[in-house]
């Protein structure tokens, strides 16, 4: 079954109450049952059902057996947003003395995130390019887990998850990617190797920037040394399932980022339309870098330009299906860039990606508003940086908004 | 005349049953109509065994198996 079909018709996709074709939402706080012993078997997991919503919800397992298939993962487990998933992800296989080795290309609130970690003891430790060359020298005994973006937000760095995720289990370390720029539409991270896979839902996965939620789907197939990974202690006798049973049962559960029954609603309605829409997407941003990359000066920055250093790894990887939805392009000038975004049509100003509608920002002075200059350039944010994230609109208006709006930041 | 299966009594969620001699894992989770048989997770005598397994593992007589339910959303 190919992808678009899977999306309405694989395995996750089951028989709803009343013969209904989309899941009901299940907006109820708990779960009733008719006698003591049978909730008592679902408390102990020995049966099949629901109790309270922050640990379940018929709603929100549809969502997430639904993304578990697309990504061909073992489980998925949703949370309230794309950070919640990465943090509570993190927390449940690292301790205090523990070490990360991460791209330097993510998005600037994963950047954060790891500076907040460093109170809680767990230090990361950046790379600029994930190549075994630069992530070979910072690894030691406390490393216990490299991360990356499949698509680097916003710098586009394209991670090689194959080679990465083999030297990473040569050094008995798991992989954890962000594949939220990519989406399973591109790839499936965990067939190449990798160990986590999280998005942010919120963006193209739900596809109309109306509901925001997170999730993570582990392979089950990383051979824990649990002497290694303490954060598992106690989980010895699961192997394999380790992980996810400990994140379901004890720190996702615990620590309450579960979510809302109506936003995993929201996101089974718009993935049913990702592999359209991300075939829509790829297309209008390939042809608006295309563009673009004519005017002199801009600097584009999109992986299907032919001066593109993941160019080929992007079109292999991706099974020529297409570059992504997001490129940049360099104004001249924060003034510069400022004059672009106030000077659009119906090109939106807003801080999000993977929207139906294409977005532009100013990353400097806002999402990476709490990096350093280091930071900001290592992940290819500069002062006069423009982040697009195509939409589904007709490629030509597109072109011509962002046309006449850099063509008045010119203007003397 | 047709032979019968030999038989072995083993413990399924508490309670025990009788079974094919030899019956795998895969099998035993279709003849229990187990529910959401994707997510289901599988324990004999208390060692968990891995989903690819679950079509060669055999059981023996004395076995103790619990189907646990942890991977497909819900408690």
């Amino acid at each position: 079954m190919n992808f678009n079909t899977k999306l309405l018709h694989g395995k996750a996709v089951k028989p709803y109450a009343d013969d209904a074709t989309i899941p009901q939402i299940s907006q109820v706080s708990a779960f009733q049952y008719e006698t003591a012993e049978e909730q008592e078997r679902v408390f102990q997991h020995k049966a099949v059902g629901f109790a309270y919503t922050r640990v379940g919800n018929p709603t929100v397992a549809a969502f997430e057996q639904r993304i578990n298939e697309l990504e061909g993962g073992n489980a998925a487990i949703a949370c309230s947003s794309g950070m919640s998933a990465i943090t509570l992800g993190l927390l449940n296989m690292l301790c205090a003395g523990d070490e990360i080795i991460a791209s330097s290309s993510l998005y600037g609130g994963t950047l954060d995130l790891f500076e907040d970690l460093i109170k809680f003891g767990i230090t990361t430790r950046f790379v600029e390019h994930m190549t075994i060359e630069e992530i070979e020298p910072l690894i030691n005994e406390k490393t216990k887990l490299i991360f990356s973006e499949v698509i680097g937000n916003p710098g586009l760095a394209v991670l090689d998850i194959r080679t990465i995720a083999d030297y990473a289990h040569s050094k008995g370390i798991p992989l954890m990617v962000d594949s939220t720029t990519a989406t399973p539409y591109l790839v499936n991270p965990i067939r190449l190797g990798a160990n986590f896979v999280v998005h942010s839902s919120s963006k193209y996965i739900n596809g109309g920037g109306n509901s925001i939620s997170g999730v993570l789907i582990d392979a089950a197939k990383f051979k824990w040394d649990f002497e290694k990974f303490r954060a598992l202690d106690g989980y010895k006798k699961y192997g394999p399932l380790a992980y996810t049973i400990r994140l379901r049962t004890d720190i996702w559960e615990n620590m309450g980022s579960c979510l809302s029954p109506f936003n995993a609603f929201m996101n089974i309605v718009g993935m049913e339309t990702l592999g359209i829409r991300m075939e829509r997407i790829c297309s209008n941003a390939d042809t608006i870098a295309h563009a673009l990359n004519e005017i002199d000066g801009l600097a584009v920055n999109y992986p299907s330009l032919d001066n593109n250093p993941y160019r080929e790894l992007a079109e292999q990887q991706f099974d020529g299906k297409g570059f992504g939805g997001i490129l940049t392009f360099r104004a001249g000038s924060k003034e510069k860039a400022f004059k672009v975004l106030n000077a659009l049509k119906f090109v939106t100003r807003a801080s999000n990606i993977g929207d139906i509608r294409t977005l532009a920002i100013h990353p400097a002075s806002t999402l990476f508003i709490r990096s350093n200059e280091q930071a900001k350039k290592a992940a290819g944010v500069y002062e006069d940086t423009i982040r697009i994230s195509a939409g589904i609109e007709d490629a030509g208006d597109l072109i011509d908004d962002l046309k006449q709006a850099i063509r008045a930041s010119r203007e003397i | 005349m047709m032979q019968e299966d030999a038989v072995m009594k083993i413990t399924v969620a508490g309670d025990r049953k009788e079974v094919k001699d030899g019956i795998t894992v895969a099998e035993l989770i279709a003849q229990e109509k187990v529910e959401t048989p994707e997510y289901v997770s599988v324990s004999v005598n208390e060692e968990f065994i891995q989903k690819e397994d679950f079509e060669t593992r055999k059981l023996e007589a004395g076995d103790e198996v619990e189907f646990l339910y942890f991977m497909g959303g819900g408690c």
